[in-house]
C-alpha cells in the first residue's frame, strides 16, 4: 500500500515543493537553503527506493484515465533526473547566491526537475504531455531569468517548443481516434493493428516533438541561444538531463510503437542520418564559437546527434550504446557546464579570447573541465571511449559505412572545440588582470568532482551502467542482452578490456610521473608564462601573448567552401521571405465584417471535413 | 649528483657516457647578431657539414647546448643574447665567435658596442677572425668537444658561481634592466 | 592464473626495444636525410646520444603541472598502444595485451598522448606552441577522414575490428590488404603520411616559422621524455600500419624490414617536397585520398 502512494507522493512533493521554495523565499528567506535542499534531496531519495517495476496508479480525471508506474526504462532516466537534479540543485546554492528573484528561481527550477519526473513515471500519452507543458513552461521562465538581453533566446526557445508540442499533440489524438484509451499499454496493444502509413505519420509527429527538446538539427535553433541564456546551474540541467527526455520520448516511440516497421524501415535511416548530420554540423560550428557557454551547447546538439543515431539504428549494440552516451552525455555535459560556469561565477567573463591562463587560480575547475574535455573525446580511459566504441562497433557490425565515417570526422573534429576550451579558459599566459581571481567554494566544486569521478568509474567499470541499460532494454523489447563489467565486445565477437587498459595507463602514468618528478628534482624550477622563448625579447606585462583570437584559422580557410552557405543566412533568407509571405496575408485583414463572417464559415467548413476525414464521423 | 663531477678519478660509468653524449651531440642556437652569421649556412650545410660532429641548429633556447654568438654585440642585443642564455639548460656553452666578440674588433671604438664579450656572459671558446671560415667554425666546435671531454668547459657553473659579478657588469652596460632573476 | 614470467618480461622489453628501433630508424633518417642533400651525416646512433645527452641535462624548467605531465601523458599513450599492438605474429614474448587489440580502441588511445601534449603545450603560454597545436589539430582532422575511410573498408571486409584477425586474413604474400584492398590501402597510406608528420605535412612542427611549435618550451627531461615517446610511438605507427596493411611480420627480421622500407616512404615524399600550407594539407586530404577510400568503402558495400 506504501508503494502505490509513492509515485503520486513524489510528484506531490516536488511540485509543492517548488511552491514551498517560493513562500519560504517570500517568508523566511534564511530558511531558503535548507529547504530547497531538503526538498531536492526527498524526492530523489524518493525516486531512488522505487522498485524497478511498481505497480500502475490509476486516476480518473475528466474522463481520461491518467497512470503512473515505473519499469527499467523509466527507473533509469529518474536516476538521471535524480543524480543531476540534486547535484545541480547543491552547485546552484552557491551560484545562485545574493542573486535577484531566488524565489522565482527556486520554484522554475525545482517545478522542472519535477515535471521531468512526472514525464519519466507517466504511463499514458495525456499525463506525459501535461508534464511535457509544465517543462518547456518552467524551463522557459529560466532561459528568460536574465531577463531583458534574453528575450529573443526565449521567443525562439518557446516557438520551437510550441511546434514540437503541438506535434505530440496532433499524434496524441490521431492515435486516440484509433484507441480510445490513452493509457501506454492500451497504445501498445493497438499499434501492431495500424497500417504502415498511419504508424509512420504518428512516428513522423511524435519524432518531430521529441526532436524539438533534444535539438535534432533542423530544430536545433533553439537551443545554443537557450543554453547560453540560462543561468548556468539551470544550463548543466538543461542540456544533460531535460534533453534527454528528447532521448527518452525517442526511445518509446521507435521501440515501442514501431516495433511494427521493420529495422531497415526509410524512418530509421532518415532520422539516423539527420543524427549523422547534426553530430556532425554542430562540431563544426562549435569549432568557430567564442563563447565559452555556446561551444558546449553546440557540442551538446553534436552529441545528440550521436544518441539519435544510436537509437535510430535500432540493433541491440547500437541502443546500448545510445542510452549509455545518453547517461555519460548527463553527467559530462552537465560537468562541463558546471566547470564554465564557475569560471563566469569568478571572473564574470564566458569569452574564449578574453579569458586566459586561469589553471592555478582555479585547479578544481581544470581539473572538471580536463575530465569532461576527455571523455567528451571519447578518449580511453574515461566513460566517453565506452560509448563511442559501442556506437562505432554497432554501426559497422550493422553495415552503416558511411554514416560512421561522418560521425569518425565529427569526433576528430571534436578535439578542435575541445582543445580552445580549455586553452582558452584556463592554459596559455597567465595574465594579471586574472591575478586576484579564487577556486569557488567547495559547494560548487563538490558537486563538479562528484562527476568528474563519475566518469571515471564508468570508464573502468562501464557494467555499473550495462545492468540497468540491459534491463531498460529488455522493457523496449529487446531479448536478453549479454554483458559483463569491464569487458566491451561486438557482434563480431571482438573485445576491449577496460581493466587491462587501465592497468597499462596507469602503471605507465605513475611511473613516468614518479620518474620525471624525481629526475633533477632539485634543479627544476617553475617559471612564469611570461618567461618564454620570444627570440630573447623579454616581455612586459602588458604585452598580449595570448593565441585566442581566430584560433582555428587555418581549418576556417580549409572548411571555407563547405560553410559557404551559412545556417544563419539560410535562416535570414527564411525570414526575409517569410515576410514576403506575411505581407501577402496582410490583405487578408481587410477590415470588412462580412469577409470576416466568410472566413469562420470557410473555417467550420474545413474543420468539419477534416475532422470527419480524421475521426471518421459521418457527417 | 656527483660533486666531483670534474674529477677524472671519481667519474663513474654513468658520468663517462653522459660526457660522452654530451660531448657528441651539441645542439646550437646560433644567435646572428653580426655579420658572422653569413658563415652559418655553409658550416651547416653540405659543403662543411658540421652535423656529421652531432652538431645541429635547434630553434629555442630550452633545447639549445650551445649560444653561438656570431658576431659583434650591440648593447641592445647584448640584454636579448643575456636572456636566451639564461633560458638554455645547464650544462651549457657559449662560443663567441669572430674577432668582434674579443677585443671589438673592427668596432673597437664604437660607443654602443661591447668590447669584450666575456665580462658579460661565460664564453668557453673563442674562434678568432674577420670571419672565421667554416673550417675554424668547426676546428672550434671541436675544441669545444675536447673541454667537454676534459671537463673544463665550465663556464656555466661560472656564471652561476659568480652570479653578481656577472649581474654587476651587465647592469653596467644595459641600463634598463627588466629581466626576470636567473633562477638556477 | 598462473603467473606468467615471459609475459612480463614481454610487457617491459617491448617498449625498450620499441624505443630503440625507433632511435635507430630516426638516426638512419637523419644519415639517409643527408646522403640526400650530399652530406656525410651523423652516425646512426646519433639520436641515442641526443637522448642520453637530454637525459644528462641537470636543469629543467616548467610553467606548471600541465607542462610537466605532458610528456608523462605522451609516453603512456605511446607505450599503451604499443602494448596493445600485436608486434610479431603469434609471438607469446610480444602478445602483451594485443588479444583485445581492437583497431578503434587504437585510434582512440593513440589521440590520449597529443592530447596530453597539446594540453602541455598550452599551459607554457608560447604563442608558437598554441599555433603550433592549432595547425596539428587542424591536419588532424584533414588525415582521418581517409584514414578511417580505409580501416572501416577494410574491417568489413576482414569482418573484425580485432588486429590478430586482421592479420590472420592476410596469410601469404597475396592476402596483403595492399592487393585485397588497392584502393583503401591508397588512401590509409596517404593519410598515413600526415600520421608520420614529415614533409609536406609538417607545418605544425615548422622549425624556422614556429620554433619548432608545441615542444618549444621543454628542454633537458621534458624533451628527453618526448623524444623516448616519440620513439616508441613512431614505431608503434609503422607496426600498426605494417599489421593493418601490409600483413603484420612472423619474425623480428621480417617485421624490421617492413617497417623500414614503411619508413623510407614517409622519408622520402618528405625529402622531395616542400611544406604544404594548413589548409593546402587538409584540402588536400578531403580531395583524392577521401574519394579513393569512399570508392574503398562503396566497392566494400557493394561487395557485401
Amino acid at each position: 500500500m506504501e508503494q502505490l502512494l509513492n509515485i503520486p507522493a513524489i510528484l506531490a512533493i516536488a511540485f509543492a515543493g517548488s511552491i514551498l521554495v517560493f513562500v519560504t523565499h517570500l517568508v523566511l528567506p534564511r530558511l531558503r537553503t535548507a529547504v530547497v535542499l531538503l526538498l531536492t534531496l526527498v524526492p530523489a531519495y524518493l525516486v531512488w527506493q522505487l522498485p524497478v517495476d511498481s505497480p500502475m496508479v490509476y486516476f480518473s480525471l475528466g474522463g481520461f484515465d491518467l497512470s503512473w508506474g515505473t519499469n527499467p526504462y523509466s527507473r533509469l532516466f529518474s536516476l538521471l533526473i535524480a543524480g543531476i537534479g540534486v547535484l545541480s540543485t547543491i552547485y546552484s546554492l552557491a551560484f545562485m547566491k545574493n542573486k535577484a528573484r531566488l524565489g522565482f528561481f527556486y520554484l522554475a527550477f525545482l517545478a522542472t526537475i519535477a515535471a521531468m519526473y512526472g514525464i519519466v513515471f507517466s504511463q499514458d500519452l495525456l499525463s506525459l504531455f501535461f508534464f511535457w507543458e509544465i517543462m518547456t513552461w518552467s524551463s522557459f521562465l529560466l532561459v528568460i531569468y536574465y531577463r531583458f538581453e534574453n528575450q529573443q533566446a526565449g521567443i525562439r526557445y518557446f516557438v520551437f517548443s510550441a511546434v514540437g508540442a503541438y506535434a505530440l499533440l496532433t499524434a496524441i489524438v490521431y492515435l486516440y481516434s484509433f484507441t480510445g484509451d490513452l493509457s501506454l499499454a492500451a497504445t501498445f496493444r493497438v499499434i501492431p493493428q495500424l497500417s504502415t502509413t498511419q504508424l509512420s505519420w504518428i512516428t513522423v509527429l511524435f519524432l518531430l516533438g521529441f526532436g524539438v527538446k533534444s535539438a535534432l538539427m533542423p530544430m536545433h535553433v533553439w537551443a545554443p541561444d537557450a543554453y547560453r541564456s540560462a543561468p548556468s546551474p539551470f544550463t548543466a540541467l538543461f542540456s544533460g538531463v531535460l534533453s534527454k527526455m528528447g532521448v527518452f520520448g525517442m526511445g518509446l516511440v521507435l521501440f515501442k510503437f514501431m516495433g511494427g516497421l521493420e529495422p531497415g524501415h526509410i524512418i530509421r535511416e532518415v532520422l539516423a542520418w539527420m543524427g549523422g548530420i547534426t553530430a556532425l554540423l554542430g562540431t563544426f560550428y562549435a569549432v568557430f564559437q567564442t563563447d565559452a557557454k555556446k561551444l558546449l551547447a553546440y557540442s551538446s546538439i553534436a552529441q545528440l546527434g550521436y544518441i539519435i543515431v544510436g537509437l535510430a539504428i535500432g540493433t541491440p549494440m547500437s541502443v546500448m550504446a545510445a542510452i549509455f552516451l545518453a547517461l555519460m552525455h548527463g553527467i559530462f555535459k552537465s560537468m562541463l557546464f558546471m566547470g564554465v560556469g564557475s569560471v563566469f561565477h569568478q571572473t564574470g567573463s564566458l569569452d574564449l579570447n578574453e579569458l586566459t591562463g586561469l589553471i592555478r587560480r582555479m585547479p578544481l575547475s581544470f581539473v572538471t573541465v580536463l575530465m569532461g574535455i576527455i571523455t567528451v573525446a571519447g578518449v580511453p580511459p574515461l566513460g566517453g571511449f565506452v560509448g563511442k566504441w559501442l556506437l562505432y562497433e554497432s554501426l559497422i557490425t550493422s553495415n552503416h559505412y558511411f554514416l560512421v565515417i561522418v560521425l569518425f570526422t565529427s569526433s576528430t573534429a571534436a578535439f578542435l572545440y575541445l582543445y580552445r576550451l580549455i586553452f582558452s579558459i584556463f592554459l596559455g599566459q597567465e595574465e594579471r588582470e586574472f591575478d586576484h581571481i579564487k577556486e569557488v567554494s567547495w559547494v560548487m566544486w563538490v558537486p563538479m568532482l562528484i562527476l568528474a569521478g563519475m566518469t571515471l568509474v564508468t570508464g573502468i567499470l562501464p557494467g555499473i551502467f550495462f545492468g540497468p541499460i540491459a534491463e531498460a532494454m529488455q522493457y523496449l523489447g529487446f531479448p536478453q542482452i549479454d554483458w559483463q563489467m569491464s569487458v566491451l565486445f561486438n557482434p563480431w565477437g571482438n573485445q576491449v578490456d577496460m581493466l587491462s587498459v587501465i592497468t597499462s595507463i596507469a602503471t605507465v602514468f605513475l611511473l613516468g610521473l614518479a620518474f620525471i618528478t624525481w629526475k633533477n628534482f632539485r634543479t627544476t624550477r617553475y617559471v612564469t608564462t611570461k618567461d618564454i622563448h620570444t627570440s630573447g625579447e623579454m616581455p612586459t606585462e602588458n604585452e598580449n601573448l595570448t593565441y585566442a583570437i581566430d584560433f582555428y584559422r587555418p581549418f576556417e580557410r580549409a572548411a571555407a567552401p563547405i560553410f559557404k552557405y551559412k545556417v544563419t543566412r539560410m535562416y535570414a533568407s527564411f525570414a526575409e521571405n517569410a515576410e514576403h509571405l506575411f505581407d501577402l496575408l496582410r490583405h487578408v485583414y481587410t477590415g470588412n465584417a462580412q469577409t470576416y463572417a466568410l472566413y469562420v464559415v470557410i473555417f467550420l467548413v474545413i474543420l468539419i471535413v477534416f475532422s470527419g476525414w480524421i475521426f471518421g464521423i459521418q457527417i | 649528483m656527483n660533486p666531483n663531477i670534474n674529477d677524472k678519478d671519481s667519474r663513474k660509468i654513468v658520468d663517462i657516457i653522459q660526457s660522452y653524449a654530451q660531448k657528441h651531440s651539441l645542439w646550437v642556437l646560433a644567435y646572428g647578431t653580426g655579420c658572422g652569421a653569413i658563415e652559418i649556412p655553409p658550416t651547416m650545410t653540405s659543403r662543411y657539414d658540421a652535423e656529421r660532429f652531432g652538431i645541429t641548429g635547434r630553434p629555442t633556447p630550452r633545447m639549445a647546448d650551445v649560444l653561438l654568438i656570431t658576431g659583434y654585440l650591440a648593447t641592445k642585443t647584448l640584454k636579448r643574447v643575456i636572456r636566451s642564455y639564461e633560458q638554455m639548460q645547464s650544462p651549457k656553452y657559449v662560443i663567441g665567435f669572430g674577432s668582434c666578440t674579443i677585443n671589438g674588433g673592427m668596432y673597437w671604438d664604437s660607443y654602443n658596442t661591447i668590447k669584450s664579450l666575456d665580462h658579460y656572459l661565460p664564453v668557453d671558446v673563442y674562434i678568432n677572425g674577420c670571419m672565421p671560415r667554416p673550417e675554424a667554425v668547426i676546428s672550434g666546435f671541436v675544441k669545444l668537444q675536447e673541454m667537454i671531454s676534459n671537463g673544463t668547459a665550465n663556464g656555466w657553473e661560472k656564471y652561476r658561481d659568480n652570479l653578481d659579478l656577472y649581474r654587476s657588469q651587465q647592469k653596467e652596460v644595459i641600463k634598463n634592466w627588466q629581466m626576470p632573476d636567473y633562477n638556477w | 592464473m598462473s603467473f606468467d614470467w615471459i609475459k612480463l618480461l614481454g610487457f617491459i622489453v617491448t617498449p625498450l626495444i620499441a624505443s630503440a628501433v625507433g632511435f635507430t630508424y630516426m638516426g638512419l633518417s637523419r644519415k639517409i636525410t643527408a646522403r640526400v642533400q650530399n652530406r656525410i651525416g651523423p652516425g646512426i646512433s646519433q639520436s641515442f646520444i641526443d637522448v642520453v645527452k637530454l637525459y644528462s641535462k641537470k636543469t629543467a624548467i616548467n610553467h606548471g603541472l600541465m607542462q610537466h605531465m605532458g610528456p608523462v601523458f605522451a609516453i603512456t599513450a605511446s607505450i599503451t598502444t604499443l602494448l596493445f599492438l600485436p608486434v610479431i605474429k603469434d609471438s607469446i614474448f610480444f602478445a602483451n595485451f594485443s588479444f583485445r587489440g581492437d583497431l578503434i580502441f587504437l585510434i582512440y588511445i593513440m589521440v590520449f598522448g597529443q592530447l596530453g601534449m597539446a594540453l602541455g603545450a598550452g599551459q607554457t603560454g608560447n604563442p608558437n606552441s598554441a599555433i603550433g597545436v592549432s595547425r596539428g589539430l587542424s591536419q588532424m582532422v584533414g588525415f582521418k577522414v581517409p584514414y578511417v575511410m580505409a580501416l572501416v573498408a577494410i574491417m568489413i571486409h576482414a569482418k573484425s575490428t580485432n588486429l590478430q584477425e586482421i592479420i590472420a586474413v592476410q596469410d601469404g604474400f597475396r592476402n596483403w590488404m595492399v592487393f585485397q584492398m588497392p584502393l583503401a590501402s591508397l588512401a590509409g597510406l596517404l593519410a598515413y603520411l600526415g600520421y608520420m608528420g614529415y614533409a609536406p605535412f609538417d607545418v605544425p612542427f615548422a622549425p624556422a616559422e614556429l620554433a619548432s611549435g608545441p615542444p618549444s618550451e621543454f628542454g633537458g627531461k621534458y624533451l628527453a621524455l618526448m623524444m623516448t615517446s616519440r620513439s616508441i610511438f613512431t614505431f608503434a605507427k609503422l607496426v600498426l600500419f605494417v599489421d593493418v596493411f601490409f600483413g603484420g611480420a612472423s619474425n623480428f627480421i621480417e617485421l624490421l624490414i617492413k617497417t623500414f622500407l614503411l619508413y623510407l616512404f614517409a622519408l622520402f615524399v618528405g625529402l622531395v617536397n616542400p611544406r604544404f600550407r594548413t589548409e593546402q594539407s587538409i584540402q588536400f586530404w578531403w580531395k583524392w585520398p577521401t574519394a579513393i577510400g569512399a570508392l574503398a568503402l562503396l566497392l566494400v558495400a557493394w561487395k557485401g
